[in-house]
């Protein structure tokens, strides 16, 4: 059921240097329905739920709202070191006299998470919270003005299977109440089964309506990318050796030439730990072996390209030399004419855009800066590569380029531990499949089986 | 002894009464997320400006009123820096150190027509030792302001994270301004304490790197009003002992017993390295 209009866009739009983010858009959200708003990372969806939000300014257009706004952030914005309440309330805190009243506080928001079927422990501090409930605290905030509109930008990202159902119970209940409610995701099965209306985005613009009921996962998928879907390559049998050994206290690993292990699970359970400890950025109690043979060691994709892989503002070829030094050692420096050669090759096999390889590389795209990530960490065939989230935050085609790379890669012999938030990449590559939970390994399953992906699920929240 | 100890205990209170002042200074700034290193130039600015206004007027209470203006006078500017013109904290903080200290050199020139000190001035007399007791009870109220009022709250919130500040409808530039505008307040204070307080006179270089002791002391105190007030005592104790021990131990030369506070503040800063976490927006401009 849906009744009269709760936030109207009209002609929005919003321009960045050298990029029209949102164009000329409209949108309407009817009070208690839930609107997906789909498209490709930078479609231009966050943007347009700031401006909806009235975080940031539209260059053009009107936003008219038939009450508050309120919007989750894909980041939370939360203050660490402050407790529940105190987030959930600040900035309208109950007082008693000059002083805020933290006993009202409290059972205020013990009494809102009630409302809502939220639980809640007003008093903790919010960095010892998991990532699920740290996300309770941010809608909590948003809830307790009382939002006419609730816009939750990509709110299931870090969150287990089974704590996306109890989140989406709590919104449907919202919706029901009345409140518009537009998610902002690239989960289309989720969509699919609880959105209503979607509105696709691409490069700014509004591309297609549709309503769930006259729709599929492929129909918007083809929307969204504006044409048909990227093909993956095919996997081929391959005589498997071991290669990687790792004998933790808390964790055994072993991963062989020619297979991909796909490492699952929510977002702070240890794969940080683990991939630093096997790149060789961290020290561990333990043992971790490669065993190479006649290849260089490792190719890492590490998991934050702007600050953990790129120098944002040296050029493309400078950042294909950056940890290759020893390869491309030349006498006392470097040999810059096979720098360059590399460069020009990553450029042809990954079909990187850029002006120049002597550009800045933050002036590419996302995905254009990945694809020289994966093509500087997979061009001297390593025998061991480490993937930690290798498509994210880009486009559809650049990140089925670069799992067709990695499947390349493992079909030529190469061991991939491929560390992904990432369900469906995790069973789109993986030929096993082992989860993580609390920095330890809580289980290994064939990605063939019937009901894996149940399985995967229930380990990732902690189930035994 | 017990004539030493006494000295040592009243002097101590009155060395370390300008370091608690700066130092909370430095807190209600840093908690908000904007460092403070201007604190010296501060100190400073209400050291001279008590001492030209005391001056001009004849009466001391009138400087110190004059010198806490000027320090917020400062603050604004830093803040103003900090926050519309998203200047480097540190540079900005540097910057407004060596205007402050050559300004105060130049009015030397300029108002007594000597370098080096001023003329003698009206001083607060034992009047100081409210300006004493002021300081301990500031350093108490801080800390219930900050734990305990909403606006206490809201600073902590932008010193951690002035986006999820802003998303819970503050605005983190405004707080920002009005904490760094008290925090040169205060320094100023001190400042003036040190002129026309303990003294009568403002001399080139009187302040004597105590704003970056009280910076010290904001570390060691944890970013906490009465924590910072404690290891303002601290060292003040030192500067005291300093004093004391002149002459009473002669191998020693009177430099070398001159840097015992900041090798007080040093050995501080370096035993608790690791063990302590600044505000997490600290210096971050937003």
């Amino acid at each position: 059921m849906t009744g009269s209009a709760a936030l109207e866009l009209r002609g929005i739009r919003k321009a960045y240097p050298g990029i029209v983010a949102v164009d000329d858009v409209d949108l309407t959200l009817y009070a208690g329905e839930i609107h997906a708003l789909v498209g490709e990372n930078g479609a231009g969806k966050s943007t347009l739920a700031g401006i909806a939000a009235g975080e940031r300014a539209a260059d053009a257009g009107t936003v008219t709202a038939a009450g508050t706004v309120g919007l989750v952030h894909q980041h939370f914005e939360l203050v660490q070191r402050l407790r529940v309440w105190e987030n959930v309330l600040l900035g309208r805190e109950p007082r008693k006299g000059m002083e805020i009243d933290a006993a009202a506080a409290r059972a205020h928001v013990l009494d809102l998470a009630q409302r809502n079927g939220l639980q809640i422990e007003p008093d903790a501090a919010v960095e010892s919270l998991p990532v699920g409930v740290q996300q309770r605290v941010e809608l909590l905030r948003e809830l307790d003005r009382n939002p006419a509109v609730l816009l939750l930008d990509e709110p299931t990202a870090a969150l287990a299977p089974a704590e996306i159902a109890s989140f989406f119970a709590t919104i449907v209940q919202l919706a029901q109440r009345g409140t518009a409610v537009l998610i902002v995701t690239h989960k289309l099965q989720e969509v699919i089964d609880y959105a209503t209306r979607i509105t696709v985005m691409r490069h700014g613009r509004v591309v297609e309506r549709m309503r769930t009921g006259e729709t599929t996962v492929d129909a918007i998928a083809r929307a969204m990318v504006g044409g048909e879907l990227p093909v993956v390559a095919q996997r081929r049998p391959t005589q498997p050796r071991p290669c990687l050994r790792v004998r933790m206290p808390e964790l055994t690993l072993d991963v062989n030439g020619g297979e991909i292990v796909g490492i699952a699970g929510v977002e702070g359970n240890g794969q940080t730990a683990l991939v630093d400890v096997i790149a060789g950025l961290a020290n561990a109690e333990g043992i971790v072996e490669i065993d190479a043979g006649d290849r260089p060691n490792l190719g890492i994709i590490p998991q934050d390209r702007q600050t953990e892989a790129l120098v944002m503002t040296w050029p493309v070829v400078d950042n294909v030399i950056l940890g290759r030094q020893s390869i491309l050692r030349h006498g006392a420096t470097i040999d810059r004419a096979r720098a360059i050669a590399d460069a020009q090759q990553i450029e042809k096999q990954y079909d990187v855009r850029a002006a120049s390889l002597k550009t800045p590389i933050r002036a590419l795209s996302g995905g254009n800066q990945q694809k020289v990530v994966v093509g500087r960490a997979l061009i001297d065939d390593p025998a061991l590569i480490v993937a930690y989230n290798p498509t994210r935050g880009i486009d559809v085609g650049a990140a089925a380029l670069v799992q067709s790379r990695l499947i390349e890669a493992r079909n030529r012999g190469a061991a991939v531990l491929l560390v992904s938030f990432e369900l469906d990449e995790i069973f789109a590559l993986a030929d096993r499949i082992l989860v993580m939970y609390r920095g330890g390994i809580v289980g290994e399953i064939d990605a063939r089986d019937d009901g894996a992906r149940a399985e995967v699920g229930r380990l990732m929240a902690g189930a035994r | 002894m017990s004539g030493i100890f006494g000295a040592l205990i009243v002097l101590t209170l009155i060395k370390a009464t300008p370091l608690i002042y700066a130092a909370l200074g430095g807190v209600i700034s840093e908690r908000s997320g904007v460092v403070n290193i201007a604190l010296e130039g501060m100190m400073a600015t209400g050291a001279f400006t008590a001492v030209i206004v005391s001056y001009a007027s004849h009466s001391a209470l009138a400087g110190l009123l004059a010198a806490v203006l000027a320090g917020a006078l400062v603050g604004l500017v830093l803040a103003i820096a900090a926050t519309r013109f998203k200047v480097d904290q540190i540079v900005a903080g540097m910057g407004i150190n060596l205007i402050c200290s050559g300004a105060a050199a130049y009015g030397l020139v300029l108002i007594f027509n000597q370098p080096g000190a001023s003329a003698q001035v009206p001083a607060l007399g034992r009047q100081y030792w409210l300006l004493v007791l002021l300081a301990f009870a500031l350093a108490v109220a801080l800390q219930w302001v900050l734990q305990r009022t909403p606006w206490g709250l809201r600073v902590r919130a932008c010193g951690e994270n002035p986006r999820a500040a802003a998303a819970a409808g503050i605005d983190p530039l405004a707080l920002r301004m009005w904490a760094v505008t008290y925090s040169g307040m205060l320094a100023a204070l001190g400042g003036a304490f040190l002129s026309i307080g303990e003294l009568n006179l403002y001399s080139d270089g009187m302040t004597a790197g105590r704003g970056f002791i009280a910076l010290a002391a904001v570390i060691f105190g944890r970013w906490n009003p009465l924590g910072a007030a404690g290891a303002a005592l601290v060292f003040g104790f030192f500067e005291a002992l300093q004093y004391v021990l002149q002459g009473r131990i002669a191998w020693l030369p009177a430099d070398a017993m001159q840097a015992l506070p900041y090798l007080a503040a040093l050995f501080a800063l370096a035993g608790i390295t690791g063990r302590v976490r600044a505000p997490a927006s600290d210096g971050v401009p937003y």
